[in-house]
């Protein structure tokens, strides 16, 4: 009896003094539970404070393998709800874990489904789901999250620091039901989760959704691959619509709610990331240079009979029958001889000091993710035909929101500035965080310049190549462009393959937008002036009307009544 | 007149029932203390559970309000109001003639 007394003691000076540490860190991992709490992923909004793209609260389905009796039969049952692969289910409810990941941010109709199972082998866990109201609306230009809601693509991806916020946890306590406690008190440790910053984007939704309406529409009458339409305001640089088609006529447009569903190539912003040879649209740069060294006069004619004109060991062709032009005809006719004339005039090294100084060659620093500088080779290396072929906007790769910064010098009165897609972080207490301004980047050519360049340019719309892109009510001032792409089997220009494209600004007299039109491959009719224009032309209509832009080319029908 | 041994029972009488009341006293103390503190426990838990339920409420009609604030952001995006002008409506985008550009006497250039 002594010795059983004895032992005991023992047994309980051994637990309530040796073990103790040891013991107490036991019953406080049974009894406490670390829980991680996510945060909110910032709001993307448009230009007028529309979302974009939102963070919720959704329910992940997870399962306790090791509490599952029988896996297949469960599997079934709960592919059914989940529409999951049930031999995937199957095989991870079989193992022994106690805590394995079904279905991670379900719709709320299967989550309220699970929720009737009420077993202790599924439950729910609430995870943070983006969900982007505007479905295929800018889909490459925001971009996409992972499953945990990282910044995979776009402006999620090049902000995804800012959005993001930074997780808290809290400690609780279980009962004897397993239940979860918050003890409160003095006791109570935890960290809340910080909010992620919200974005409000330099583009307008309305804007955006007119460019990609006919892009759209444009794509699926020519049969082409893709497009890109960029609509930009010429004096900040804030990029207003960025539209991007790679998925070809009849495809459904890029939705950042299903990521899955599309290959990379359907959710890449082909505007920065990909190259193409320009073609005419470039000839307003030469026109530029030309003008601002004052080598040339837009009323200075040019014989461009004949139609074509030998350049080194090459013969570079009109695409039409031309006669003598004055030098602004040369540009809106797009004669390829009367431009080169003029090039091999101003000389290699000056005309590669404006191409430079237009931004090409070297990123334009937009904020978006994955630009190129695309492509320009030393003045050291051209050729002697390479002169020439700049000139006519080959031999030169062009990013789409290059054309749009360059332009919108044309347009400005001749200042660079840096394309931008964020006007204001906007903190967790609503605070605005950080406001970007527009940033020039130095003068390229005179306000006298620009204004001669603007007239030649009104003149590609009235008598011109691009008749197609007047419009009622409005000057307009731009460019066709016609470019061969390259063919990758033969390594030569393709004879079937074309880029087709449109670059221009409206109001001509005051500009308020700078926009630029890229059809990639159409099919039957391919000229810039005839596919791409009148894109440009819609765009530009709708967006002034929605603007409230006042009409500055009353003739036609259109009536102005005075008070 | 009360002998002494009266007097020293008395005292020892009074004593032990002043030790008793002492004693009373203090495990009433003890019990009292210690139903004030399990009774703060209980509440702490019953209020916990309380703010655990509240917390789900909170967090469901944040849910819901979620999800209606996405509902009313997609209802309103763009293309839909333009497909139901355009196709219920039969709302149609003015031609030229239907615009008036109407320019008052005296207001500012634009």
């Amino acid at each position: 009896m002594g010795l059983a007394f004895a032992l005991v003691i023992v047994r309980l000076l051994h637990l309530q003094v040796v073990e103790r540490s040891r013991l107490t860190a036991r019953a406080e991992r049974q009894q406490e539970q670390v829980i991680t709490l996510e945060p909110k992923r910032g709001t993307i909004f448009d230009r007028r404070g529309r979302e974009l793209a939102v963070t919720l609260d959704v329910d992940s389905v997870y399962g306790v393998p090791s509490k599952v009796d029988n896996p297949r039969e469960l599997a079934t049952r709960l592919s059914r709800i989940l529409r999951e692969d049930p031999r995937m289910l199957e095989r991870k409810l079989a193992g022994d874990k106690n805590f394995v990941w079904l279905s991670r941010k379900v719709d709320p109709s299967k989550a309220a489904k699970v929720k009737e199972f009420d077993s202790e082998e599924i439950s729910l866990r609430s995870e943070m789901r983006r969900f982007y109201p505007k479905k295929a609306l800018a889909g490459p230009l925001l971009g996409f999250t992972g499953v945990d809601n990282q910044g995979l693509e776009g402006i999620e991806r090049a902000y995804d620091k800012l959005l993001r916020g930074a997780s808290g946890w809290v400690l609780a306590e279980k009962d004897a039901k397993g239940r979860m406690v918050f003890p409160g008190g003095p006791g109570f440790q935890f960290k809340m989760p910080t909010p992620g910053n919200d974005l409000i984007l330099t583009i307008d939704e309305v804007i955006q959704h007119i460019s990609e309406k006919e892009l759209d529409a444009v794509l699926l009458s020519s049969r082409a691959k893709g497009g890109v339409c960029i609509v930009m305001n010429p004096h900040t640089g804030e990029v207003l619509a960025l539209s991007v088609r790679t998925n070809g006529a009849g495809r459904q447009a890029f939705n950042p709610n299903e990521p899955k569903r599309y290959k990379p190539a359907e959710w890449r912003n082909r505007a920065v990331t990909d190259a193409f040879e320009p073609g005419s649209i470039f000839k307003p740069i030469l026109a530029a240079a030309a003008l601002e060294e004052r080598i040339v006069h837009p009323l200075e004619r040019f014989d461009c009979r004949g139609g074509k004109i030998q350049l080194a060991d090459r013969v570079i062709k009109d695409a039409g029958e031309h006669g003598v032009l004055t030098f602004s005809d040369v540009i809106a006719e797009s004669s390829n001889v009367g431009t080169i004339k003029v090039a091999l005039r101003l000389g290699k090294e000056r005309f590669y000091k404006y191409v430079t100084a237009f931004g090409f060659g070297r990123k334009t620093g937009v904020d978006l993710p994955g630009e190129i500088s695309g492509l320009l080779r030393d003045v050291r290396l051209w050729s002697g035909v390479t002169i020439g072929e700049v000139a006519i906007g080959q031999e030169i790769g062009v990013t789409p929101i290059q054309i749009a910064v360059a332009y919108s010098a044309l347009a400005n009165g001749g200042t660079m500035m840096t394309p931008y897609i964020v006007s204001e972080i906007v903190d967790r207490e609503g605070k605005r965080g950080q406001k970007f301004i527009p940033r020039p980047l130095g003068r390229v050519i005179s306000a006298e310049t620009s204004a001669k360049v603007n007239t030649i340019l009104q003149r590609v719309i009235e008598a011109g190549t691009g008749r197609n892109a007047r419009l009622s009510g409005y000057t307009a001032a731009g460019k066709t462009g016609t470019a061969q792409k390259i063919d990758h089997k033969t390594g030569a220009y393709s004879k079937k393959e074309y880029v087709s494209s449109f670059a221009g600004f409206t109001p001509a007299l005051s500009p308020k937008l700078v926009i630029v039109v890229m059809i990639d491959t159409p099919e039957g009719v391919i000229y810039g002036g005839s596919v791409a224009a009148p894109v440009f032309k819609a765009v530009a209509e709708q967006s002034l009307a929605y603007l409230q832009t006042p009409p500055d080319d009353v003739e036609g029908r259109m009536l102005l009544v005075a008070r | 007149m009360t002998t002494r041994a009266q007097n020293i029972g008395a005292l020892v009488f009074e004593r032990s029932k002043r030790g008793s009341l002492r004693l009373v006293l203090v495990v009433l103390l003890i019990v009292t203390s210690l139903l004030l503190y399990v009774g703060g426990k209980v509440r702490i838990m019953r209020l916990g559970y309380q703010i655990e339920t509240l917390e789900r409420e909170k967090l469901e009609l944040e849910r819901t309000n979620g999800s209606l604030r996405i509902e009313a952001s997609s209802l309103a995006a763009p293309a839909r109001i333009e497909e139901f002008a355009t196709r219920k409506l039969g709302m149609v985008r003015p031609e030229k003639g239907d615009i008036v550009v109407v320019k008052r006497k005296g207001a500012p250039k634009r």
